[in-house]
């Protein structure tokens, strides 16, 4: 096992690696001065030269890679142009605020969606089944800027229960106060991604219902519930598993879109904003950290699936 | 009988709501075990053998309605208390088992789990009750089985343990679901020692389900014939093997290929298919498919002695069960002279290894320092050197995992070769083919459900090698398709189906058929009627047979069926570890002197109406899998005459007994020619 997380991890730092390559890459080998595309068509020959001056521009390309990712290693994200300040701690902030978010959502999509896909497969066929079948058909079918359109006008602007955009720190608003800007943004997140996981949830449990062991088990006379418990589930989530870290990913291009819709102080809010106001360090840092939570939720989920499945655990050696 | 039967089952029936109505797929079947007596349950695939086992444990589901007039276990009423009995004294053993055990679980807590469940024993003492179960079946080292995951054990070490689970709660009756279909021979002889020894120490009552007759006739008193959810014959098992009553028994027996009589002319197909089980015909449903069918069969029959008072144990439902029927022979092809022609294909020394994981999973680490350890291969293919003549059928036979697959692809050049040559019709075949050898060489694959297309017509599948290769065009391709289809006995209304509407067999013929479209001169059968019923079977082989007759074309046989093999083949490779170990003329191979492989995997057949052949059978330790040293005979860890180190160390000489037949073992050929022969054939 520690040998399989051993390799996963040096397979995580070697995508990690690759990505500040392309990164990198996209930045500074594209075709257009990366100085020029800062200060906009406006900008005097001065300026530009003085920015490239600034950014170490002048020097060959591969001392520009090294700088910055030495830099990265060392933990200097650079320096926000815009902001004038050290992108690592705009960026904490943010991926702290986004963090909660992400946390709270993820954890609701992987309760409820496992909760609902079970109990549709044990109960396959029935009302409810099927009414939690045309439920999530159509929470996938629409998209998730709908719902935030949609939520505002119903429930902030219309019955006027919950704030339709913004943040209040924990300390500033206590529990209530912090939790009501939550609610619509986390829905938007986790409506789709619920309905998604359930589904998936469905169809393997119900493949793991009509396999082998659980005709097996049921034969040695083992009650239904133990059944289900013990020989159904730990197999029927293994899908499962690699699906909610390749959800990670979905649900951080959803953040991007609510944060902007409900003006939620966030890391995706932060990317846009560097993207609009040309904050070249900025918007590399960002998009580092982007990767390196995907890369980590690939990583838990890896782990995770070998913690549910021996095969991976152990190798095939005989006893 | 005196006492009462364990187990007795009267007129049970076993509806399943489909979409075209109520399917009948058990029609008041009847039958009875005694205590310590062991029934064989035998029939084809959809015959509703394992209706009835899971009927038995009230295991069918919800889409099944399920009625007898009576079902009783030791004086119980099965189906009120089947959930009560299942796993306390009723166990049971599934076909595969690789699905019958928790991948996500240790053999030694699924094993363990019913004593806690039913006997309330604590883990510990259910853990330790665990590996002594295990050890009883026959496995070594139990401790270290019983913390192992199934994916940790060979397929014959899985089913023992799913064995050791299944008598747990010392079980009064242990219900067997094709125990042995998914194992190789020679794990299966295992396996079938190890249920007879348990049946004498144990006095276990066995219901034994398979589509194998000889296993049955080894193990079992009794046997129930089942055809399309009905019982069509009911007696002692050696007598009803030996003298079949009901047309399908006779007909079952006569489509059989035995193993010890080798090619003994054309085997007697049955006709047709199972009959539409939706809509059940009153009379005998078996008369679509019988010889002997006339018009008093379509009145209802009833299960009775054959012959009146003498043997009232022999039960038949057929109003013709007494007379003397003996299923037509059909017409043999012209025979032409086989097997002398010219060498058409030669291989000499051909190799092939498979990579073992890639560059991370070969990175381990030791107290944190990274270290790769060398590329592990597996060698599938070993040097082998065979050839096959024109119109010659050359058998090769080996356990899974010998290479015989490989092999077969090898030959047709599908995967490239690490080392070795070959020729076909006298000249090298390169890595990359071209289109003229693809012609000439083709081959038929095991699974048609998925080596055809499904979403092409016969017609489709047929055409595309007539037009690729040039063979005809536009209309005269069309006449083509009508030929092929006519070659392997399919009228040509057969053109506009998808393969979902064909039947296991016809689909295997259209793979013939479209092996066949290019006019090759060699084909590879690479288990090519091992999916298939033996009714079915025997059509398929005889068409085989029959188009090596009028076409000249030579086969590579694979299977792993000695019984085919033998039926087929003019000559027979044994392949172990990915070497041919003996090779010759059929009749040399199955029969002495043998390689001691070929010996142990003859031994090991089970064969119909040789109960008596138990004193000279070889079984061998361990599976394939099991770790052999470099070097020296693949062979030698698990031989019963290795002689000492040097067969683990120098490759064995070739020994010739006859000019043409090769024996690979550094045992001398008297020695060898002194052993008593497996199969009955001197």
């Amino acid at each position: 096992m520690a040998s399989y997380i051993a390799r996963r991890l040096v397979a995580v730092l070697g995508v990690l690696w690759a990505m500040t390559l392309l990164i990198f890459g996209i930045v500074h080998l594209l075709p257009g001065n990366v100085a020029y595309m800062i200060l906009g068509e406006y900008a005097t020959a001065d300026a530009i030269a003085t920015l490239e001056a600034r950014l170490g521009l002048n020097d060959p390309i591969y001392v520009q890679y090294w700088r910055w990712f030495t830099g990265l290693l060392g933990g200097d994200f650079g320096q926000s142009l815009v902001m004038d300040r050290p992108a690592g701690p705009l960026i904490a902030e943010a991926l702290g605020r986004s963090a909660i978010l992400a946390g709270i959502s993820i954890v609701l999509v992987a309760i409820i969606g496992i909760a609902l896909g079970i109990h549709s497969a044990v109960h396959k066929g029935t009302l409810s089944d099927r009414l939690l079948t045309l439920l999530q058909y159509f929470f996938i079918a629409v998209p998730e800027f709908f719902w935030c359109i949609l939520l505002i006008l119903f429930f902030a602007a219309w019955l006027g229960w919950l704030p339709a955009t913004g943040y209040t720190p924990l300390a500033e608003g206590g529990l209530v106060g912090w939790g009501v800007h939550l609610i619509l943004p986390v829905f938007t997140l986790v409506s789709g991604l619920i309905a998604h996981v359930s589904r998936l949830t469905r169809s393997s449990m119900l493949e793991t219902l009509d396999s082998g062991y659980v005709l097996a088990a049921r034969a040695r006379g083992v009650p239904e519930r133990l059944v289900l418990r013990r020989h159904a589930l730990p197999n029927a989530l293994l899908p499962t598993v690699t699906v909610l870290a390749v959800d990670v990913g979905i649900l951080i291009g959803g953040i991007v879109v609510v944060e902007t819709v409900f003006a939620y102080p966030g890391l995706g809010r932060l990317l846009i904003f560097a993207i609009e106001n040309h904050d070249v360090p900025l918007l590399m840092a960002g998009m580092m950290v982007v990767t390196t939570v995907y890369a980590v939720a690939n990583l838990v989920a890896d782990i995770l699936y070998a913690f549910l499945n021996p095969r991976i655990r152990y190798g095939r050696a005989a006893a | 009988m005196a006492d009462a039967p364990l187990l007795s089952l009267d007129a049970l029936s076993v509806t399943y709501a489909t979409g075209r109505g109520p399917l009948a797929a058990l029609q008041d079947v009847s039958l009875a075990i005694p205590k310590g007596g062991a029934m064989g349950l035998v029939g084809e695939s959809g015959s509703g053998k394992s209706s009835v086992v899971l009927a038995i444990l009230g295991l069918l589901g919800e889409g099944a309605r399920v009625t007898a007039a009576a079902a009783r276990f030791d004086g119980h009423d099965l189906f009120a208390e089947a959930p009560a009995l299942r796993g306390r004294r009723i166990g049971v053993v599934f076909q595969d088992p690789s699905a019958a055990l928790n991948p996500a679980l240790t053999v030694g807590s699924q094993v363990a789990e019913p004593l806690v469940l039913h006997r309330g024993m604590s883990q510990e003492d259910a853990a330790a009750r665990a590996v002594s179960l295990l050890s009883e079946v026959g496995l070594p080292r139990a401790e270290a089985v019983a913390r192992a995951y199934p994916h940790q054990l060979s397929g014959g070490m899985k089913q023992r343990a799913v064995i050791a689970g299944a008598l747990a709660c010392e079980p009064d009756l242990l219900l067997l679901d094709e125990p042995t279909t998914a194992l190789d021979v020679t794990v299966e002889a295992q396996i079938l020692d190890l249920l007879e020894g348990l049946r004498k120490s144990r006095g276990l009552s066995l219901l034994l389900v398979s589509h194998n007759l000889g296993i049955v006739d080894r193990l079992c008193d009794d046997l129930t014939v089942l055809y399309a959810g009905r019982v069509v014959e009911q007696g002692p098992a050696e007598a009803l093997l030996g003298v079949p009553s009901h047309p399908y028994t006779r007909g079952l027996l006569g489509a059989l290929p035995r193993a010890d009589r080798g090619r003994i002319g054309r085997l007697v197909p049955i006709p047709g298919g199972l009959p539409d089980l939706t809509q059940p015909d009153p009379g005998c449903n078996f008369r679509a498919r019988c010889a002997f069918a006339e018009p008093a069969c379509a009145a209802p029959q009833v299960l009775a002695p054959v012959r009146s008072g003498a043997d009232a144990s022999r039960l038949a439902r057929c109003h013709k069960a007494g007379e003397n029927l003996i299923w037509p022979v059909p017409d043999e092809a012209v025979r032409r002279h086989r097997g002398e022609g010219d060498i058409l294909l030669a291989a000499e020394g051909l190799s092939r290894s498979f990579a073992l994981g890639g560059l991370l999973g070969r990175l381990s680490f030791r107290n944190g320092i990274p270290r790769l350890a060398p590329q592990a291969e597996v060698r599938a293919v070993d040097g082998v050197t065979l050839s096959v003549r024109a119109g010659e059928v050359l058998g090769l036979v080996g356990e899974s995992g010998c290479g015989k697959t490989t092999l077969g692809r090898l030959v047709l050049r599908l995967i490239a070769s690490d080392s070795g040559t070959l020729r076909f019709a006298g000249e090298l075949v390169p890595d990359k083919p071209g289109a003229a050898f693809r012609r000439r060489a083709q081959i038929v694959f095991q699974n048609p459900d998925s080596s055809l297309n499904p979403r092409k017509t016969v017609a489709e599948i047929i055409r595309r090698p007539v037009t690729l290769f040039g063979i005809a065009r536009g209309a005269e391709a069309d006449a083509e398709v009508d030929r092929l289809l006519e070659l392997v006995r399919l009228s040509p209304a057969y053109r506009g189906r998808y393969p979902h509407q064909l039947s296991g067999g016809e689909k295997q013929r259209i793979g013939i058929a479209r092996a066949l479209a290019s006019r090759p001169d060699f084909l590879v059968c690479d288990e090519a009627v091992s999916a298939l019923d033996v009714s079915v079977q025997a059509a398929v082989l005889n068409l085989l047979d029959d188009l090596r007759d009028r076409l000249g074309v030579a086969y590579l046989f694979i299977s792993h069926d000695i019984g085919v093999i033998a039926h087929v083949a003019d000559r027979i490779a044994v392949m172990y570890r990915g070497k041919v170990v003996e090779e010759g003329p059929a009749r040399a191979v199955l029969a002495p002197p043998y390689h001691p492989y070929t010996e142990a995997l003859l031994s090991a057949v089970p064969l119909v109406g040789s109960s008596g052949r138990a004193a000279a059978r070889i079984r061998l330790a361990g599976d394939v899998s099991s770790a052999a040293g470099a070097g020296g005979c693949p062979f030698a860890h698990r031989c019963p005459r290795r002689i000492g180190p040097v067969c683990d160390t120098v490759v064995p000489p070739v020994l010739e007994p006859k000019k043409g037949h090769r024996i690979a073992c550094h045992l001398p050929l008297e020695t060898l020619a002194a052993v008593p022969p497996a199969l009955g054939w001197a």
